[in-house]
């Protein structure tokens, strides 16, 4: 008889017992699935900094304006490769609960630096460079809000006020920005800083951030080093930073989401370890008699040991893999809704496989302690105990 | 009827002595529901903690005025004429001396380093007037002294020192090209405003070249009634593009933004993690009942009603999650109440703020406990009420 059949008639003997391991599985899974596509999507702006840039905002707060000059004479500064200019607009789209990621950009120098990580057809690129109204919006957001290029939509700023007192901008969408990998976020709009800066009341000629790339990451520092000491003792100090340290200072202002993580991972899984764990020992124990008749009949220990060691794995597999389906489509479902916390939640390929490589662990560590009694079995005691 | 009473008990106490058979299959289900319980409160208390200290923050009888549409105090703009057209509203109070109780307020976002993983952080640097600190309540220096007007001095929240580096008192801090020195340590009695820095608003302006804009203006109400004609002069006014709501009502609106998203993480990953909890249990009872399967066809036999193994089996289980969702609330009094933590308040800084269990809280863990004491129960005895008494003996 093959081995998978009797695995099969194993678990097919207490149906309702297999079934509810198998759901207190998938749960631990689905819980795992989400939770760190979260946490990495949480972590993706780290992840997805380039090693070659730095920012430079203003030493006081990032939320502290930069005057504009500032900008040239970065620019100017030997090791710069490319640098351009970001601006905070405080968007949000029809109510202010739909917070939109909106930023006002210089179009050119915007899409050189960071032409590494978003892809853009050059059609879509000419039309945004050239139409001063024009605006470029991430294929998440874009999915979200069901905005097609050609689409003109009011965005509405909750900081800044038109000079004819209007809070929105009419812009028209001139493309949609992809990631050029699954790491980098596109949950933004840009739009076009001089028909930003010329018409807001107030505010002028001031701008949020200042992105560059150097010309190699070695000379990181040492550029770093030479802006803000160009800046020091002006009114308007700067700290330049890589963008990786300043991605991760950002998102750890939300607090140690890491931790919760895996506080909430480890508790559930410690669950099923134990629930699975001692109902395979005492449904291996109940077979104690079956395995001694197998062994008469011949079946060799190693065999023994498989088979229970395979009832185990494929219990774990069996919950496991529908609960990573379960945690991708939540993933869809909280990707969609309103809140922008989870606009780049995914579970990517290498979640769900470290998620089967756990599931092959969890399968081993549950059936291990119940093989190994039944491979040390002698056949007398099995058969002498009822 | 007192027999069927006596039938209960009697096969209540068989089966919560029969435990220790199942010890470990027992002890894995308490395990389950206690974590269920603990991750459940640990998201609960954090919510509560968050909101106790922000609607704490809050009072009735101020005003806060808010350029129309900001939803925070920072986004907000107010200029120098609209403040002097609010100190002519009716319905402030006013000091002996008939000056009108406001204050026009600055609200800008400084760098500060974490004590706990030396990241820099976003912390809120308030300039108000002379008026300010009276206009919050349970506000006390508990060391140094207030500011003094247009000097660069700056007074400390309490939980600011405990989070943050460089705040102790004398300390200078170099902000743009000015030095300022911290004068004074105020305890704010576990209110946000313990999480700011307060200086003089003239002197934030010119720092900041703000000169003549503030961004939000706080009067005090002759009473919680008096808002209503506040608002409406405000209203009348087309100069005052101001949205004016109660202090209170601010806090409440800036508290449930934060403390209802954790509320809508925590509630279904708990739910989540119950039904993991669930399955085990189940499977606990179905074992505990088909263990003894003899024994409960022996006391059919003898005359016991189906009733009394029915009860049974639910009253062990529903002690076996009543006593993991206790574990459950004490693990999570011991590790997270009184925790104190902080993170991105409405405004776009960091609120210190303490992890708090409340009765309340406690209960609501516990009857998610006995709710899956009681599902987990039901079935197994159901299955244990209508097993024949022939199959029975036989197994």
């Amino acid at each position: 008889m093959n081995d998978l059949v009797l695995i099969r008639q194993n678990l097919r003997r207490q149906k309702l017992r297999s079934a509810l391991m198998a759901v207190s599985i998938l749960i631990a899974f689905a819980i795992f699935g989400v939770l760190v596509g979260f946490e990495r999507s949480m972590n993706a702006r780290e992840q997805a900094a380039a090693a070659d840039r730095l920012v430079v905002v203003n030493k006081i707060n990032f939320t502290q304006p930069l005057p504009i000059a500032h900008y040239s004479r970065v620019r100017a500064i030997e090791g710069v490769r490319q640098a351009t200019h970001l601006s905070w607009f405080g968007g949000y789209y029809q109510e202010p609960k739909n917070t939109l990621i909106v930023t006002a950009v210089e179009p050119e120098t915007y899409l050189e630096v960071y032409a590494n990580d978003y892809d853009l057809r050059p059609d879509a690129r000419a039309a945004f460079v050239r139409e001063r109204t024009a605006a470029l919006v991430g294929e998440t957001m874009a999915e979200k809000w069901g905005w097609k290029a050609g689409d003109r939509i009011p965005v509405s700023s909750d900081i800044y006020v038109q000079k004819n007192g209007s809070r929105a901008w009419d812009v028209t969408i001139a493309g949609i920005v992809r990631g050029r990998t699954p790491h980098i976020g596109t949950n933004f709009m840009v739009l076009h800083y001089a028909y930003f800066d010329e018409t807001r009341l107030f505010g002028k000629d001031t701008i949020g951030w200042i992105a560059l790339n150097t010309v190699s990451p070695s000379v990181n520092d040492r550029l770093a080093k030479t802006i803000d000491r160009m800046f020091a003792n002006s009114a308007n100090e700067t700290a330049t930073d890589s963008e990786k340290a300043f991605n991760r200072a950002f998102g750890a202002q939300l607090g140690n989401i890491s931790l919760v993580v895996v506080l909430i991972i480890g508790a559930a899984f410690a669950t099923i370890l134990m629930i699975v764990g001692n109902t395979m020992v005492m449904a291996v124990r109940e077979r104690t008699r079956e395995i001694g008749v197998l062994k008469t009949l011949g079946f060799s220990r190693v065999r023994i040991l498989r088979l229970i060691l395979g009832e185990s794995l494929m219990l774990a597999l069996l919950g496991g893999l529908p609960g990573l389906g379960l945690a991708a489509l939540t993933a869809v479902s909280l990707r969609m809704s309103s809140s922008s916390l989870f606009s780049a939640l995914v579970l990517t390929p290498d979640i769900a496989l470290t998620a089967v490589v756990l599931m092959f662990a969890f399968g081993l560590v549950t059936g291990l302690a119940p093989a190994l009694s039944a491979f040390r079995l002698k056949i007398v005691t099995s058969l002498g105990r009822s | 009827m007192a027999s069927l009473v006596l039938q209960i008990f009697a096969v209540t106490m068989i089966n919560l002595r029969s435990i220790p058979q199942r010890l470990l299959l027992s002890i894995s289900t308490v395990f389950a529901v206690a974590l269920v319980v603990l991750v459940l409160l640990g998201f609960l208390a954090m919510a509560n903690g968050f909101q106790r200290t922000l609607t704490g923050s809050g009072s009735d009888d101020i005003a806060i005025a808010l350029r129309g549409g900001s939803r925070s105090e920072l986004n907000s703009v107010v200029v120098r004429n609209q403040v002097n057209l609010l100190a002519e509203a009716p319905g402030i109070a006013r000091d002996a001396t008939g000056r009108p109780l406001i204050s026009a307020e600055l609200y800008l976002v400084i760098d500060a380093v974490k004590r706990r993983d030396q990241v820099k952080a976003n912390v809120p640097l308030r300039g108000i007037s002379r008026e300010g600190a009276a206009l919050r309540k349970g506000i006390s220096l508990i060391e140094g002294r207030m500011f003094n007007p247009g000097a660069n001095e700056i007074v400390v929240g309490q939980d600011v020192i405990g989070e943050f580096e460089g705040f102790e008192l004398n300390q200078s801090i170099t902000l743009g090209t000015g030095r300022w020195t911290v004068v004074g340590v105020f305890s704010a009695n576990g209110s946000v405003f313990g999480s700011e820095l307060w200086a003089d608003a003239a002197a934030v302006q010119s720092l900041f070249n703000r000169n003549n804009v503030f961004q939000t203006v706080r009067a005090q109400l002759e009473s919680p009634a008096a808002l209503a004609a506040f608002k409406a002069y405000v209203e009348a006014d087309p100069r005052l593009k101001l949205e004016v709501q109660s202090e209170a009502a601010y806090f409440a609106d800036q508290a449930s933004r934060v403390s209802d998203l954790i509320r809508r993480l925590g509630w279904p990953l708990a739910i989540a993690m119950a039904f993991g909890a669930l399955a085990g249990a189940l499977n606990t009872m179905y074992s505990s009942v088909a263990a003894r399967a003899c024994e409960i066809a022996t006391l059919r036999a003898i005359g016991f009603g189906g009733i009394p193994a029915f009860v049974g089996t639910l009253c062990e289980s529903m002690l076996l999650a009543a006593v993991g969702g206790a574990i459950g609330a004490a693990a999570t009094f011991v590790a997270f109440d009184g925790l104190t933590v902080s993170t991105l308040g409405g405004s776009f800084t960091q609120v210190v703020f303490s992890f708090q269990l409340s009765s309340t809280l406690i209960v609501r863990g516990v009857l998610l406990a006995l709710l899956i004491g009681f599902i987990g129960g039901m079935f197994p005895a159901w299955r244990a009420a209508r097993m024949g008494i022939v199959e029975g003996l036989r197994g």
